[in-house]
């Protein structure tokens, strides 16, 4: 009995250790490109042949990639056109994508199921599959080199992918909600609007972020559609730093990576339970 | 509710119904359209139908750029795919013990390379592979290894590619199994266990089967979005050196942008999108995952 209690433990032991050795390993490789960037972008070396494993522990600490960043491109002009296209991407998603959702899972729509399988095959068709023909229809309608034809061609994924999302979270909210706020005297749509809409307010959320990844880091589409400089954005401005200039101003491509993505991934890790909560209703099961 | 109401509730999908057709079904007949014309930059306004050529000139062009980029978009998609849900399970497994500790610590750590933008971590990449200054040849040269070209030679270029995809990748394969793990009654373990049921046993008659749909589902989608994963190869070795890492949608984008050539291009993305539509109908037949939605 003794030997077989040893035995366990010892069992158990050797299980634990591989575990976290795994772990450890994992959680470095995990975290190495990203602390990479940001200590390049702290130190005092401008080109990507000055990077070596001396600098990975830096003795000094220098904000000049910073400033060169913000001040010395044009920074500012690319976040402005970044942001607006983000917005406007987000406005369109959102009101689409609750509107289709909200009708697909309350009312009686004639051809309902064919529709939402459809939809659904269409989440798998990639934006960069459509870029030629949305560039030629862009060209006839004077949409290049405009803040409208990007922000619709982002729209059109998320809105779809989100009143997806949305109809499966509307179908656990039990209709007696917005039945009472109509027998009140509210119109159908002004329920949806004033009951339910507050209540699916986690999955909008989740819209109003994926809607706003998309546009803040596309640069296929970004590339394809833009052509003067004045409409760049920050996807397009990185791409030249980093692979057109990196032997000169590769610091500045870190700082401007760590400006540009720090703040999204403080955003995901803060709320990775509930983003991990609506990757596993769209599709875990 | 009468079926008068049913048509009149259409209204609240007309946005949804013009995104799709503007958006989505007049630019894919468009492409079938062009993909039948002699259309490109020096054709702008005056193209005209050609038939089949474009679609003949790919399939029997004798470099047979065709067979190449499809046997890549097969090894990128099947080279990333298989490791990156082995990772992912096997990661999750490990997180999924009761009696480990710092779980929480781990698992965030893990969401990073998820978290941060999957464009700028790849521009990261791109510098750190890079064959004459990138830090990785600097590390591996700590336990004497000569600096290789990473992404200049096919086969380096493929480890490259794929296991910065694996990077990108395993966070969202190990949450997903996790979650689905968790979800396994305890219980069914308890009762194993008292029953004499090894590790091994276990493993095989509670976590596999109780597995098997969500690794379905996991495996299909995950097939269809890194078939047409567009930025890692077109970041990384730009399909390079020569065609030899180039996958079909990447293909289609560079004909397209780099050499204006639209026409064909258009040809290259549908011949991906029915190659990838047939396999979808397949996989979805046979695992019977669109049963039971909507």
């Amino acid at each position: 009995m003794q030997r077989v209690g040893n035995k366990r433990t010892l069992g158990k032991i050797i299980r634990l250790a591989i575990s976290y050795l795994v772990l450890t390993v994992m959680a470095i490789i995990s975290i190495f490109p990203i602390y990479y960037i940001v200590i390049t972008s702290l130190n005092d070396i401008p080109s990507l042949a000055s990077v070596s494993l001396g600098s990975l522990l830096p003795s000094k600490i220098s904000l000049n990639a910073y400033y060169g960043i913000l001040f010395q491109e044009p920074f500012f002009v690319w976040l402005r056109n970044s942001l607006i296209m983000a917005l406007g991407t987000i406005i369109i998603s959102v009101l689409v994508a609750f509107l289709t959702g909200a009708a697909l899972s309350r009312l009686n729509v004639p051809g309902k199921k064919a529709l939402i399988v459809f939809l659904y095959i269409l989440t798998f068709l990639p934006s960069v599959a459509t870029v030629i023909p949305l560039y030629v229809m862009f060209a006839s309608l004077h949409l290049i080199n405009t803040y409208y034809g990007l922000i619709l061609a982002y729209s059109s994924g998320t809105s779809i992918f989100g009143a997806y999302l949305v109809k499966i979270f509307i179908d656990t909210i039990p209709p007696e909600y917005e039945e009472a706020a109509m027998v009140d005297g509210l119109s159908r749509f002004r329920a949806y609007i004033r009951v339910l809409l507050p209540m699916t307010k986690p999955i909008v959320a989740f819209i109003m972020l994926l809607a706003f990844l998309g546009a803040y880091t596309d640069y296929a589409l970004a590339n394809a559609f833009i052509t003067s400089g004045n409409m760049w954005t920050l996807t397009l401005g990185m791409y030249y730093l980093a692979i057109t200039n990196h032997s000169t101003l590769y610091n500045v491509f870190a700082a401007f990576s760590v400006i540009m993505g720090v703040p999204i991934m403080a955003i995901f890790i803060a709320f990775q339970k509930y983003i991990r909560n609506v990757y596993s209703l769209s599709g875990g099961k | 509710m009468g079926k008068r109401q049913g048509i009149f509730n259409y209204f609240y999908l007309l946005p949804i119904i013009a995104i799709v057709l503007f958006l989505f079904l007049y630019p894919v007949a468009y492409a079938v359209y062009i993909s039948f014309t002699n259309f490109s930059l020096f054709h702008f306004f005056q193209y005209s139908y050609i038939g089949f050529k474009n679609y003949i000139n790919i399939l029997t062009n004798p470099n047979f750029y065709f067979v190449e980029l499809l046997k890549n978009t097969a090894i990128w998609t099947i080279g990333s795919l298989i490791p990156m849900m082995i990772l992912g399970f096997f990661l999750a497994l490990i997180l999924n013990q009761s009696d480990l500790k710092f779980k929480n610590v781990f698992f965030s750590t893990f969401l990073i390379p998820w978290a941060f933008p999957a464009y700028i971590s790849l521009l990261i990449w791109s510098g750190m592979w890079d064959y004459s200054y990138g830090i990785i040849n600097k590390i591996i040269g700590l336990i004497g290894i000569a600096p290789v070209n990473w992404l200049n030679n096919t086969t380096y270029a493929w480890v490259a590619l794929i296991l910065t995809n694996v990077w990108l990748s395993f966070p969202y394969y190990t949450s997903i199994f996790l979650s689905a793990l968790q979800s396994i009654p305890r219980e069914l373990y308890e009762i194993a266990e008292v029953d004499g049921a090894g590790m091994l046993t276990r493993f095989g008659k509670i976590t596999l089967p109780m597995m098997k749909s969500t690794l379905v589902f996991v495996g299909v989608s995950g097939f269809i979005f890194t078939w047409n994963n567009f930025y890692p190869v077109f970041i990384l070795t730009g399909g390079g050196p020569g065609t030899s890492t180039d996958i079909l949608i990447v293909y289609s984008y560079q004909e397209a942008f780099d050499y204006n050539q639209y026409a064909l291009a258009s040809a290259y993305s549908i011949i991906s999108t029915i190659i990838l539509a047939i396999m979808a109908v397949i996989m979805f037949r046979y695992s019977r995952i669109l049963e039971g939605r909507g």
